[in-house]
């Protein structure tokens, strides 16, 4: 499995295509934190819902990034369409890991802010819960999925705009008002922390269904 | 030991792509499965590889280590050759310096124009298709499936590959390609299997045991300096291997075919410098050492 996410991590960083949603990240992050100085929370919320963004792209930057014959040359040597799927959820976590540790400090240093070590607990939450559910959209219009590319892209943006304002639906949502209306980091800790188990749940089935159209298409 | 019972394909409610198809491929054995294009020989190899599920049917005692070459294989990638096969090496469980020396000495054998450290993307047809080649070799395979693996190779990479198929079916594995020329799946294979509308019927070897015989035909410019006419040699019945070397044009055909292929030489205002028998088809010039002369080469 390392071998295999090293080498989707290569070539995701060879064809430069993971560029463009992480200047989308840096970009939005700067723009929506700059000159801040009110409560972590609700800063955190703001670059949690760049994250959603990024991680989407990620994912369908990723998985449309091989051609069929050479996910097929990868799927035989891996052994099964599930182990190389995996990968890729696993290729593309580590990606937003890289961009969840610059989510946390991108704040602090466009803003002005008193920091306690319970905002960066809750600023990785929340940007954990918005990269599971961007990938989990990102995994269901991936290319394994959808041949059309226009289609994809549609398909992404109504999910990623009903996960953003499924109110007392979706993890984000909940997310994004819980934190709008947190003044401590503190207090939100447990309640967000019920939410990244919501949002994984949502990747697992994401994954799931991606792998069963999957084998249904091959 | 991989067996196919019953396999039929669609995909959705289209229509059967394959249906009720019986398959036996036993270790040591080279199976060629013929068709016309559309027939379904890509997806039946698939379905062999494991990489598409059968609607109807069961497929048992698929193997661990699978060597799979698709029908095309379009890099576009920047990385290098070599570092593309260390990659693959290692998703089979390779170390890095064992897949990386192991990748070097398969591109060396197929000579692979450009070096194994230029880019997959700058390659040409044919020296991906050498690369494509090269992945699935990395680690001995049990089960060798080919699609149209001959498409796009050279001449010395047709002899290169012949000798590659030999090698797996020596170690015990089994070989399964497709391709659509009669004369290379005569050459290679040991059994044949034929799709016609979706169903497979089961053709007689050529090779079961002896190999073909096959001739060599070494034609040249005419001294008259009459230009002969480019032909498709290829496209000739029983040719298995046309090299060009310099003003001649090296052919090895099967034997049964040999006299037409001469006629048609001919009758493009070639002249013949020697025919000679070679005895083994397995698609070295090898074989060669030792010609039977006859009365052809009289014009030398």
């Amino acid at each position: 499995m390392i071998a295999l996410v090293r080498y989707l991590f290569t070539i995701l960083l060879l064809s430069q295509r993971y560029l463009a949603p992480l200047l989308l990240f840096v970009g939005l992050a700067a723009v929506l934190t700059s000159s801040d100085s009110g409560p972590l929370p609700a800063t955190y919320s703001a670059v949690a819902g760049a994250m959603l963004l990024s991680s989407a792209w990620l994912t369908m930057a990723l998985l449309g990034l091989e051609d069929p014959p050479h996910r097929a040359i990868v799927v035989v040597g891996a052994g099964s369409h599930l182990r190389v799927l995996l990968g890729s959820v696993a290729t593309t976590a580590s990606w937003c890991l890289l961009l969840t540790g610059a989510g946390l400090v991108l704040p602090l240093v466009f803003g002005t802010h008193t920091l306690h070590p319970a905002d960066l607990v809750l600023g990785t939450e929340a940007q954990l819960v918005c990269a599971f559910t961007g990938m989990a959209v990102g995994l269901l219009c991936s290319r394994l999925v959808f041949r059309r590319q226009g289609y994809a892209l549609v398909a992404a943006l109504v999910l990623l705009l009903a996960s953003l304002l499924g109110k007392g639906v979706s993890p984000v949502n909940l997310l994004l008002t819980d934190l709008q209306h947190a003044s401590k980091s503190a207090d939100v800790l447990g309640s967000t922390g019920v939410l990244v188990g919501a949002a994984a749940a949502l990747l697992a089935a994401g994954a799931a269904a991606t792998h069963a159209i999957t084998v249904r298409k091959s | 030991m991989l067996r196919c019972e019953g396999v039929g394909k669609r995909y959705g409610t289209g229509r059967w792509i394959l249906s009720d198809v019986d398959m036996k491929v036993s270790a040591g054995d080279v199976v060629a499965v013929v068709g016309t294009n559309g027939s379904g020989k890509s997806t039946l190899l698939r379905i062999l590889a494991g990489l598409s599920r059968p609607t109807s049917g069961t497929v048992s005692g698929r193997p661990a280590a699978i060597g799979y070459v698709p029908d095309r294989f379009t890099a576009h990638e920047r990385m290098s050759s070599v570092s593309y096969l260390t990659h693959m090496g290692r998703i089979r469980g390779m170390s890095t310096s064992a897949a990386r020396a192991r990748g070097g000495d398969l591109l060396t054998r197929l000579a692979l124009v450009g070096g194994p450290d230029a880019p997959l993307r700058t390659l040409s047809k044919g020296n991906a298709q050498k690369v494509a080649l090269a992945q699935a070799l990395l680690v001995r395979p049990d089960l060798l499936v080919l699609d149209e693996p001959w498409s796009g190779l050279d001449a010395s990479a047709h002899g290169v590959l012949g000798e590659f198929i030999d090698d797996v079916a020596a170690d015990g594995g089994a070989v399964v390609f497709t391709d659509h020329r009669e004369a290379i799946t005569e050459t290679h294979a040991r059994s044949a299997y034929a799709i016609t509308d979706g169903r497979v019927t089961r053709r007689g070897g050529h090779r079961a045991g002896a190999p073909a015989p096959m001739a060599e035909l070494v034609l040249t410019v005419p001294a008259d300096g009459a230009v002969p006419a480019e032909v498709d040699w290829y496209a000739l019945p029983g040719v298995a291997d046309a090299a060009r070397r310099g003003r001649h044009v090296v052919l090895r055909v099967a034997r049964e075919h040999s006299d037409t292929v001469l006629l048609t030489a001919l009758q493009h205002r070639w002249s013949v410098d020697a025919v000679a028998g070679v005895g083994s088809a397995s698609g070295n010039a090898a074989g060669a050492d030792a010609p039977r002369t006859d009365a052809g080469s009289a014009a030398r």
